[in-house]
C-alpha cells in the first residue's frame, strides 16, 4: 500500500509540470503555464517575481514559456534569441504605463537570457 | 439636478458598472482574431493607434515580422544582445541562438495559443496530431489550416468585425438639450491574401437620421446613410519592389492621423475636416485614388496619389512626406537603446514629423464651369511621444480660387491649427485636452475640447467630451458659442 501512495504522490507531483521541454522546468497549463520557481536560481529569483508581477499585466506567461521552449515568439513566429530579448526588453520600457524601470527590464532580459541558455543545454 | 451634473453622474455610473468586469476583457476585433494580439499591442485606446498599429497600417495589414521581411533589413535593426553583467547569467551573451524550432511553435499553438484551456500539457497536443495523422498541425514553417482555405487565400478567421456606438450629449441651445441617440453601426473589413495584398474597408450601415421637426415626436429615428467609407486593396512590395501601390476609395495620406485615429468619437481634428465656403473639400474625405507608398530606410516614409472625381476630367494630386526619430521604426525593429547605462530622456523619447501638399479642383463642370474652385492645402503634423505624455501638433494653409461654388466669389485663404497633449493616467484611461483655431475667412473658431477616454475592456471604451467653440461668424456677423457635453460609449466585436 505504501508503495502505491509513494507512486500515486510521484504521479501527482508529476503532473504539475508540463513536460514540454525537460530543460526547463514549467509548471501550470494553458494560461495559467508560468516557468517553475524550483528550478530557477536564487540569484535569478528577484528578476523571477518582477517578471511574474509586471509582464502578466498585458499577456500569459504562457507567452514567454512558449517562447523561450520553441525559441521561436508565439504570434509574429520570428526568431527568440538574446537579440530578440533585449528587442522585447526595449519595447517594454518604451511602453507606456509598463511600469517597469531600467533596471527591472536589464534584471528581466538577464533571466530570460538565462532560460534561453539552460534550454539551450 | 442640471442635465451637465446628470450626465455626469451617468458617466460615473457607467464608468463604474464597466469596471466590474475588467478581468474577462478579451478583444474580438477582425484584426485581433486574426493575429491573436489584444487590442492594446496597436491601439492606445481604440481606434487610436500607438506606433506598431501605425507600422501595422504602413505594413498592408501584414503583422509585422510576419512574412518575407527582408534579412538585411532584421540584422541591420536588430539590436545587439545584452551582455549581462552577472557573470553566471549567460554564456556569451552576444551569441544568436538560432532561429528556434518553428515547428515546435507551431505544434504547441495548435493546441495552446487557440485554446489556451485546453486540458493536457504543453506537448500534449501536439504529439496527440502527430500520432493520428491529423492536419490541425500544420506543415513544417506554416500554419494550421484546410487546404482549401490555403489556396483560396482567405484569411483563416472571417476578416470582419462590427462597432456601434450611442451618444448622450448635452448642448444647451438645443430643442433636445438632453439628446441621447443610437448614432452609428459600422461594418469592418481588413487582412491580407497571403501577404501579398492587403485589403480594408468600411461600410456605414447605421447612422441616426432624426425625423423631421414637423413629424410626431414619437417617431424613431431613421437610417440616414448606409454607405462605404473606405474600400481598397494594397499590392505590397509591387514587383518585388519596395512600393506599395493602393487602389480603391481611401483617405488619401496627407496627415499623421487617421481620421478616426483620435481619443475623441465626434470630434475629428479640424485641420483635416475643415471646409471652406461651399467647397466640400476637406482632407480627412475618402476619395477614389490610386496612391504609392514607400518605406526608405526604415525611418522615412512618402507617399503620392492621384484622386478622380466624377464629373470632372482633372485630377487632383497628393504627397506625403514623414520622418520619425526614436521609438521603433516603421518596420517595428526597436531603436538600440544600451540596458547597461543609466537612463536618458532619448531612451524614451519619440518624435514624428510628416509633411504634405495637395491640389485639386472642384465646382459643377455642367452648370458652372468657369466657376470651378482650384485649391491647395499644405499641411505640417508633430507627434511628440515621451513616457506617458503624447503631445500632437498640426497645423495647415489653404486656398480656394472660388470657395462660393458654383457662384464666383475672390480667392481665400485659410488658416488652421491643432494641439493636443494626451496624458496616460493607466493603460485604458487617457486624457487629452485640445485646442483648435480656424481662420477660413467666412468664420474665425476657437475650440477648446477636453476629453476623457476610458477602456474597461479591450473592445469597448467610454469618451466623456466637451467642446467650447466661440468664435465670429463674418456672412451671418454672428458671435459663435457653443458648448457642447457629448458621453459616448463605443464597442467592436
Amino acid at each position: 500500500m505504501k508503495r502505491y501512495v509513494t507512486l500515486a504522490a510521484l504521479v501527482i507531483s508529476l503532473s504539475a509540470y508540463s513536460i514540454a521541454d525537460a530543460r526547463i522546468k514549467v509548471s501550470g497549463r494553458g494560461a495559467k503555464m508560468n516557468f517553475s520557481a524550483e528550478g530557477i536560481p536564487e540569484m535569478y529569483k528577484p528578476s523571477f517575481q518582477i517578471m511574474q508581477e509586471k509582464c502578466i499585466k498585458c499577456h500569459t506567461m504562457e507567452r514567454t514559456v512558449i517562447a523561450i521552449q520553441t525559441g521561436r515568439a508565439p504570434i509574429t513566429g520570428q526568431p527568440f534569441n538574446k537579440q530578440a530579448v533585449k528587442a522585447y526588453g526595449i519595447k517594454m520600457l518604451r511602453k507606456p504605463n509598463s511600469d517597469m524601470n531600467k533596471k527591472e527590464i536589464r534584471d528581466v532580459v538577464v533571466l530570460l537570457n538565462y532560460f534561453l541558455d539552460e534550454n539551450a543545454k | 439636478m442640471k442635465p451637465f451634473y446628470f450626465m455626469l453622474l451617468l458617466l460615473a455610473t457607467a464608468l463604474a458598472s464597466l469596471a466590474m468586469f475588467t478581468e474577462d476583457a478579451i478583444a474580438i476585433p477582425a484584426f485581433t482574431r486574426a493575429n491573436n494580439v489584444e487590442c492594446s499591442t496597436c491601439h492606445t485606446i481604440f481606434p487610436e493607434l500607438n506606433e506598431y498599429g501605425e507600422a501595422f497600417l504602413k505594413n498592408g495589414y501584414v503583422y509585422f515580422g510576419k512574412g518575407k521581411k527582408k534579412a538585411a533589413e532584421k540584422s541591420k535593426a536588430a539590436p545587439a544582445a545584452v551582455v549581462v553583467k552577472p557573470a553566471a547569467a549567460s554564456a556569451g551573451g552576444a551569441v544568436v541562438q538560432g532561429d528556434g524550432n518553428a515547428d515546435l511553435l507551431n505544434k504547441l499553438k495548435a493546441g495552446m495559443m487557440i485554446s489556451s484551456d485546453a486540458p493536457g500539457t504543453a506537448a500534449a497536443p501536439a504529439q496527440k496530431a502527430e500520432a493520428d495523422g491529423s492536419n490541425t498541425a500544420a506543415a513544417a514553417g506554416g500554419e494550421p489550416k484546410s487546404e482549401g482555405i490555403a489556396l483560396s487565400g482567405i484569411p483563416e478567421q472571417l476578416p470582419i468585425s462590427f462597432s456601434a456606438n450611442f451618444h448622450g450629449t448635452y448642448n444647451s441651445k438645443a430643442v433636445n438639450e438632453l439628446d441621447f441617440s443610437t448614432q452609428s453601426l459600422k461594418l469592418n473589413a481588413g487582412g491580407n491574401f497571403k501577404e501579398k495584398v492587403g485589403f480594408f474597408g468600411t461600410y456605414l450601415l447605421y447612422t441616426e437620421q432624426p425625423p423631421p421637426a414637423t413629424a410626431n415626436t414619437s417617431t424613431l429615428p431613421t437610417n440616414g446613410k448606409s454607405d462605404i467609407g473606405e474600400l481598397f486593396v494594397i499590392w505590397r512590395h509591387a514587383f518585388d519592389t519596395p512600393f506599395n501601390i493602393k487602389v480603391g476609395r481611401l483617405q488619401p495620406k496627407l496627415g499623421l492621423w487617421k481620421a478616426n485615429n483620435k481619443l475623441s468619437t465626434t470630434n475629428s481634428y479640424d485641420t483635416y475636416a475643415y471646409t471652406v465656403g461651399s467647397s466640400f473639400f476637406k482632407a480627412e474625405q475618402p476619395q477614389d485614388a490610386v496612391e504609392a507608398n514607400i518605406i526608405i530606410a526604415n525611418r522615412l516614409f512618402m507617399a503620392g496619389g492621384v484622386v478622380n472625381r466624377k464629373n470632372q476630367n482633372t485630377k487632383e494630386y497628393y504627397v506625403h512626406t514623414s520622418v520619425k526619430i526614436g521609438g521603433a521604426d516603421y518596420l517595428v525593429n526597436e531603436p538600440e537603446i544600451d540596458l547597461n547605462k543609466e537612463e536618458t530622456i532619448l531612451d524614451y523619447l519619440t518624435l514624428t514629423v510628416g509633411g504634405y501638399g495637395y491640389v485639386g479642383s472642384n465646382g459643377n463642370t455642367l452648370l458652372m464651369p468657369q466657376n470651378a474652385n482650384d485649391f491647395y492645402r499644405a499641411g505640417v503634423d508633430i507627434d511628440l511621444l515621451y513616457k506617458l505624455f503624447r503631445l500632437k501638433l498640426s497645423g495647415v494653409i489653404g486656398n480656394d480660387d472660388n470657395p462660393a461654388i458654383p457662384s464666383s466669389a475672390p480667392p481665400v485663404k485659410s488658416y488652421v491649427a491643432a494641439v493636443e497633449g494626451e496624458y496616460s493616467i493607466q493603460q485604458n484611461l487617457i486624457a487629452s485636452l485640445r485646442f483648435e483655431y480656424q481662420d477660413d475667412a467666412y468664420n474665425i473658431i476657437r475650440r477648446y475640447i477636453p476629453t476623457l477616454a476610458y477602456n474597461p475592456i479591450e473592445n469597448m471604451k467610454v469618451v466623456a467630451e466637451y467642446k467650447h467653440e466661440s468664435g465670429h461668424a463674418y456672412i451671418s456677423n454672428k458671435e459663435v458659442d457653443n458648448k457642447i457635453g457629448t458621453l459616448g460609449v463605443t464597442f467592436s466585436f
